[in-house]
């Protein structure tokens, strides 16, 4: 469902991506993991043209976006990238929910507005939505007056509205109490389960092994390994997968 | 800590020797000072212009003018020197008063309500109104003919008064005496009523314009001295008499075209000295009946603010969005827009709005131009603090709103903008009120708002004091509750977050 070919791209002077390939298939659930600074993030935003990128393609459905679309877009290209914005919805670590907006009109803002669906149906729908993460009794609230794990739940719930075929999730739990990281990635499981297409940047790996297809470990800009849950946790080939797991591994021990 | 001390006993130090050094203001009659000075020091106003006191047109630092030739030649009978005082017309009496000169002298004509408030010589010259129209003109050939008509003339005078007396006539009052001739050839006034020798100045050798009439209305230009200066004035009389007398006061009104036989009038004055006695109405007329004219002026400065206003932030709004969102060269241009604008005088813009622009063709009405010189102004003002208010709008707004498929333009609208509204609302606020204030420089352009409709009153009555405090008073009955309003909506606003 996603193809990502031959990606490059530079920070500044920084080559960060030196051609990555990457493949995702319809109701895979793919787990990224590595070091903060690694490149899972900026990956990540890539896909859903939050970031430029100065070669390669990157496929979305049947949707293609060059790089020459995304650094000096025209207005196909603008097109382009929103198309594909509307195929995959997107949760930020830092939720950014709208703070002048209720969490229904939160939610309902994009229907409405990028899909011309109307108020009643849309409030329905978010409605609906919202019993399923048990927050219908918040759909009047302000952002402000919940929690970090409501305010990312709705941030889920908003994405969810527009009725994506993929899910990009930027370290979702990475800004919330510990207490608080477990409501959400039960939200996250529940959508896996339902076979949502689901990409996941996170340093939760007890969750990655829980819910992942594939893991993909990336180091520095490079992708350092894939494979199944079982054969990264337990047995990475790479030397440099091997440092980092240890790493997190010990941590989460501790 | 020490270094502090010595600087702040060091200031100290030259703030004694400085007013230890300035010349207190010894006891003693005007005349023994201006002696022991060694100069008269005479008020006027040298942008009042020809051909009255004037720069030089070949040496600019120099001062000319038949009043420049009447103040030395006093001064010689004096014993001194002459040295000019610079001070607005408007306010060479309570200057004098304030005893900043010995004595004022710039056309000042004669009045009661002027004498009430401070001693005048025998007149120096008997001057009279002037009625110019464009040379075109047929129906108007004297004042009557005003009714219904746009008549221009300077703030303060006579001619205001007796273009106030005739009724029906629409007074646009100007505070610079070439303004109004301007107009008048641009079609913005119908005519120009000022004393005779501003109009042989300005008005007769343009060839747009001709005399309408004979002059009306005729008066005694005399030099203003203070109430308790009476010795002085005698002294001075006596001066004017003996160069009547000999004759150089016609050399000096012959060398600038200002001789004419109603001069000959000059010579009954010396027999008898009173000056001509009216009605000294408006000293005494109560508080409550200037009401009227400065509410009007209070509403036509609520009018124009308001109206500014709503232009600047409309403007402002797309100069900032250009700015920040915009393609070159359209942010380019709005960055050019807002420096240019903040880095000049409002003043001078307004000079070009309304005086400048008729020369390539753009006559605009005096409400029209301040409506649009004063908006786009504020206008640069507005943008900045719209910049300052996107910017401080987290960048993970407007990738949540992307991120969901909204274009850049419907996130802006939706989601940037309600918020940097927010946070740019105190600042906006603060500029409507500085608005305001800043819309009594629109009286240059000839609007009478509340500041101009006061600066006439006062000059008239020459009550500054209760005046000023009622005029105060309604600037500030009308800022206040707008600083309340949008105390209120910010509130309103934060709860809602």
């Amino acid at each position: 469902m996603i193809k990502v070919r031959n990606l490059h791209k530079y920070y500044g002077g920084h080559h960060l991506f030196k051609g990555i390939n990457l493949e995702i298939e319809k109701g895979e659930v793919v787990v990224f993991i590595g070091p903060s600074g690694s490149g899972k993030s900026t990956f990540l935003r890539c896909i859903n043209g939050l970031e430029y990128f100065q070669k390669g393609e990157i496929d979305v459905g049947d949707i293609e976006l060059h790089s020459i679309n995304r650094l000096m877009p025209d207005k196909k290209g603008i097109e382009t990238i929103r198309r594909i914005r509307l195929k995959v919805g997107m949760v930020f670590q830092q939720f950014n929910l709208f703070p002048h907006m209720t969490v229904l009109e939160n939610i309902i803002e994009a229907p409405q507005r990028a899909l011309g669906i109307g108020r009643d149906k849309a409030a329905e729908d978010a409605v609906t939505l919202l019993k399923r993460i048990n927050l219908e009794k918040k759909v009047n609230s302000y952002p402000e007056e919940l929690s970090g794990g409501e305010q990312q739940r709705v941030a889920i719930a908003r994405a969810l509205a527009m009725k994506p075929e993929a899910m990009l999730f930027d370290e979702p739990t990475s800004s919330l109490d510990p207490e608080m990281v477990g409501e959400v990635l039960s939200v996250i499981k529940e959508l896996v389960d339902e076979g949502m297409t689901t990409l996941i940047a996170t340093h939760e790996m007890d969750f990655a092994k829980e819910v992942a297809d594939r893991v993909v470990v990336f180091d520095k800009g490079d992708i350092i390994e894939t494979g199944t849950p079982e054969e990264i946790f337990t047995n990475p080939k790479t030397e440099r997968a091997k440092i980092f797991l240890s790493r997190i591994l010990k941590r989460s021990i501790m | 800590m020490k270094t502090i001390l010595r600087l702040l006993s060091l200031i100290l130090g030259l703030i004694i020797i400085f007013l230890w050094t300035v010349p207190s203001q010894t006891s003693g009659t005007a005349l023994e000072k201006i002696k022991k000075r060694g100069h008269l020091l005479w008020g006027s106003d040298a942008e009042g212009g020809a051909p009255y006191v004037f720069p030089d047109p070949k040496d600019p630092s120099r001062l000319i003018g038949f009043e420049v030739d009447i103040a030395e030649a006093i001064a010689r009978e004096l014993g001194v020197k002459a040295k000019q005082s610079q001070n607005a017309w408007d306010s060479l009496i309570p200057a004098l008063e304030r005893g900043d000169f010995d004595m004022a002298m710039n056309g000042i004509e004669i009045t009661p309500q002027r004498e009430a408030k401070v001693i005048f010589s025998i007149p120096y010259y008997i001057y009279t109104e002037q009625l110019v129209v464009r040379k075109e003109e047929t129906f108007i050939k004297d004042i009557y003919g005003l009714k219904g008509k746009k008549a221009g003339t300077l703030s303060g005078t006579v001619a205001q008064d007796i273009l106030m007396s005739i009724g029906g006539v629409d007074v646009k009052i100007y505070s610079g005496q070439v303004e109004p001739y301007e107009d008048l050839a641009l079609g913005r006034l119908d005519a120009v009523l000022l004393d005779l020798p501003i109009a042989a100045y300005y008005a007769k050798p343009n060839p747009k314009l001709k005399y309408a009439g004979s002059p009306v209305g005729e008066g005694f230009y005399g030099i203003a001295i203070k109430k308790d200066d009476k010795e002085f004035k005698q002294e001075t009389d006596r001066i004017l008499a003996k160069l009547l007398r000999t004759g150089e006061f016609k050399k000096i009104y012959e060398k600038w075209n200002m001789w004419n036989e109603t001069q000959a009038k000059l010579f009954e004055t010396i027999k008898d000295s009173g000056s001509y006695v009216g009605l000294d109405e408006s000293k005494k007329a109560p508080l409550y009946t200037f009401l009227p004219n400065l509410l009007k002026g209070a509403g036509i400065t609520i009018l124009i603010s308001v109206v500014s206003m709503a232009l600047a932030i409309i403007l402002g709004l797309v100069l900032a969005i250009l700015r920040l969102y915009g393609r070159p060269p359209l942010n380019a241009l709005a960055t050019a827009y807002i420096e240019i604008y903040r880095g000049t005088p409002l003043l001078i813009q307004l000079y070009i709005i309304y005086y400048g622009l008729p020369n390539i063709g753009i006559s605009l009405s005096p409400l029209t131009a301040a409506f649009i010189g004063l908006g786009m102004n504020y206008a640069a003002y507005e943008a900045e603090l719209y910049r300052a208010g996107i910017n401080a709008v987290p960048k993970g707004q407007m990738e949540a709103a992307l991120s969901l498929g909204m274009t850049q333009s419907l996130a802006v609208k939706r989601i940037i903008l309600p918020q940097a509204f927010r946070i740019a609302l105190p600042g906006v606020t603060n500029d409507f009120i500085a608005l305001f204030k800043d819309s009594s420089l629109v009286s240059v352009i000839a609007m009478v708002e509340l500041t101009k409709t006061y600066s006439i009153l006062a000059a008239t009555t020459l009550r500054f004091f209760e005046l000023g405090l009622i005029v105060a008073l309604l600037y500030f009955a009308m800022s206040y509750p707008l600083s309340l309003f949008a105390r209120r909506l910010e509130k309103k606003l934060s709860n809602k977050k």
